[in-house]
């Protein structure tokens, strides 16, 4: 395994080599008429869903015989901002968020390695432990339920074993770290898979220098790879926290936001609002908005917080530049 | 490498890597052999692993009362389409990201990556409105569409990593034999990329086939997908837990053994291009 972040020395975009003929670049190029035909199906899915975001958030929508826009002014930002259900569930939100993040780069980066210091049978170990994210969320939701089923379920009888003999998904308290433990099943898997290609392209000889200096095993690992694991961890970090806040399919799948509202984050309650209570739509598009600006904001503290600016530049926007 | 052999260590991490691939591979093995228990296997305390294995929750699951059938080819269609729509297009975007230059382009490459990240929940609200004016809720077109809004970047944004990588030299060399530009796209970068192809085409139809989010809320009875079908048995009063293990290995199985197929490629693919690996 050869690992290198794509990092601007190594994409060389022919070494600033001048061209014999000089070619029409910018918006008419054949370069961008290459892209033309998905930026424009992308701008009709991305920006108009967009102005129509923040056009809905100002109105009263009716979508029963035809849609039709009711401009309320401030209406739905008031009830929305000043409804304290939804600021506990933005409390929640944050609990479930920051927990399975930060479980799946600890764990993540345990299983790395563990998995790095493998020498025999790594490939197919590894395979083994990558078949969760294959599984539509859904139905790992689902999988979660069947097998801490209180009667019936594998988990619950080990469970059952140590003393913990409840339905998980019932009472409030367990209900929410029983969701988050999900999604960290499934996904701890991918963070491993990304932090062991960060631990493999550490070079050897520093690891080696260390050694001689009579380094352990630990301070080896905490003082020399990951300060050079860095980029890739902050990779791992947005790809994680990103599709954190994007998917709730195992939360619909489960609690579908229940016990008394315990597992009720953010995008549940859009939903139901959407969904649910159709009068609501604009009330959903404001939570759609504080959605958005809250994942754009975290995904640059992040970036700014975690690097220098130069390898932060690098992974935001990290494939073609 | 990190490792220095403390007898310690060669004992302690085999046996530590083995709890780590039970941790994944524990529910998935339970969830293949509930596929083939008898009810009697599954509805009782007891941890049952010796069983005469039956095909009734498979055959129940197409030809009882549920229509698996036609959420299976619904699921398909729609995977399939949106697959391949969004690799086409991915493919010539990506070759053009990769090569564009104009001071433009770090805001226009911003801008496919962000809507591949945007939250699902903000976004769907508006395409639903959307779909409902033009008429495209509870139709497969409709469902193939709102899968290329996650596809579509996804596949721009990969596939302009995959093209980045190609050796300059190589396409110059074709330029200078005197082939057109697009030629050099087509004849000289897409063979070699093939293998960020396939990765691309496989991810995508891993999204699209584990869809729920926009399918519950887009689709509809005539349109429904295999996830819904589990959404769906479970609304009954009580869950045939046998009749949702088959469901999730039908589910599960075409995309273990796609995704297995370019683990090589994973890393790249996973991490958005921003890691190459082994």
């Amino acid at each position: 395994m050869t690992v290198a972040t794509a990092t601007p020395e190594r994409t060389t975009r022919s070494g600033g080599r001048a061209r014999k003929v000089r070619e029409p670049h910018g918006f008419r190029s054949f370069e961008f008429a290459m892209m033309a035909p998905a930026l424009l199906l992308l701008a009709v899915l991305s920006l108009i869903p967009f102005v129509m975001l923040i056009a809905m958030s100002f109105s009263r929508v009716r979508t029963l015989g035809g849609v039709r826009l009711q401009f309320t002014g401030l209406d739905n930002w008031v009830a929305v901002l000043g409804d304290a259900s939804v600021w506990a569930s933005w409390g929640r939100s944050l609990v479930y968020f920051g927990s399975i993040v930060a479980l799946e780069m600890v764990l993540g980066f345990a299983f790395a390695v563990i998995l790095h210091h493998l020498l025999r049978g790594r490939s197919i170990m590894l395979s083994v432990v990558l078949l969760p994210m294959f599984l539509a969320p859904v139905m790992v939701g689902l999988l979660g339920r069947f097998l801490l089923d209180s009667t019936i379920g594998l988990y619950a009888q080990l469970l059952q074993l140590v003393g913990i003999d409840t339905d998980l998904f019932a009472r409030p308290g367990t209900a929410l770290p029983t969701v988050i433990m999900i999604d960290v099943w499934q996904w701890t898997p991918l963070v491993a898979l990304i932090l062991l290609a960060g631990i493999t392209s550490v070079p050897p000889s520093t690891l080696e220098a260390a050694a001689m200096d009579g380094a352990g095993f630990f301070r080896r690992l905490f003082e020399m790879v990951v300060p050079q694991m860095k980029p890739i961890i902050l990779v791992a970090l947005l790809v994680r926290s990103m599709d954190a806040i994007r998917y709730f399919d195992i939360i619909t799948a489960t609690t579908n936001g229940g016990p008394a509202d315990a597992t009720k984050i953010i995008p549940i309650r859009l939903y139901e609002m959407a969904f649910r209570f159709n009068n609501q739509i604009g009330r959903a598009a404001v939570l759609g908005i504080t959605m958005l600006i809250f994942s754009i904001a975290l995904a640059n503290i992040f970036v700014r917080f975690f690097g220098d600016r130069e390898t932060a530049k690098v992974d935001v926007a990290g494939g073609p530049h | 490498m990190l490792q220095r052999r403390t007898p310690l260590m060669k004992v302690l991490m085999p046996i530590l890597a083995v709890v780590v691939a039970l941790w994944s591979a524990v529910p998935i093995a339970w969830m293949l052999i509930t596929s083939f228990k008898p009810q009697t296997a599954i509805r009782t305390s007891d941890v049952v692993l010796l069983f005469a294995p039956t095909a009734e929750n498979f055959s129940n699951l197409f030809f009882g009362g549920n229509k698996v059938g036609s959420f299976l080819l619904n699921s398909v269609l729609v995977t399939v389409l949106s697959t391949v729509i969004a690799v086409a297009l991915g493919c010539m975007a990506g070759y053009g990201m990769a090569h564009w230059r104009s001071r433009h382009k770090p805001d226009v490459s911003f801008w496919i990556i962000s809507t591949r990240m945007a939250p699902i929940a903000a976004v769907i609200v508006p395409l639903f409105v959307m779909f409902r004016t033009a008429g495209l809720v509870n139709t497969i077109p409709g469902l193939v569409i709102a899968h290329l809004s996650f596809n579509l970047p996804f596949a721009v944004w990969l596939m302009g990593a995959f093209f980045q990588q190609v050796p300059r030299s190589i396409e110059e060399a074709a330029l200078v034999d005197g082939c057109g530009k697009f030629r050099g796209f087509w004849s000289v970068a897409l063979p070699v990329t093939r293998p960020g192809i396939i990765t691309t085409a496989v991810l995508c139809m891993v999204f699209s086939w584990n869809d729920y989010a926009f399918s519950s809320a887009l689709g509809g009875p005539q349109t429904s997908t295999l996830p819904m079908a589990a959404g769906a048995l479970v609304t009954q009063s009580g869950i045939d837990w046998g009749l949702l293990c088959a469901l999730g290995v039908v589910v599960a199985l075409p995309m273990l053994v796609a995704g297995l197929a370019v683990r090589r490629h994973l890393v790249t693919g996973l991490s958005l291009g921003a890691v190459t690996g082994e």
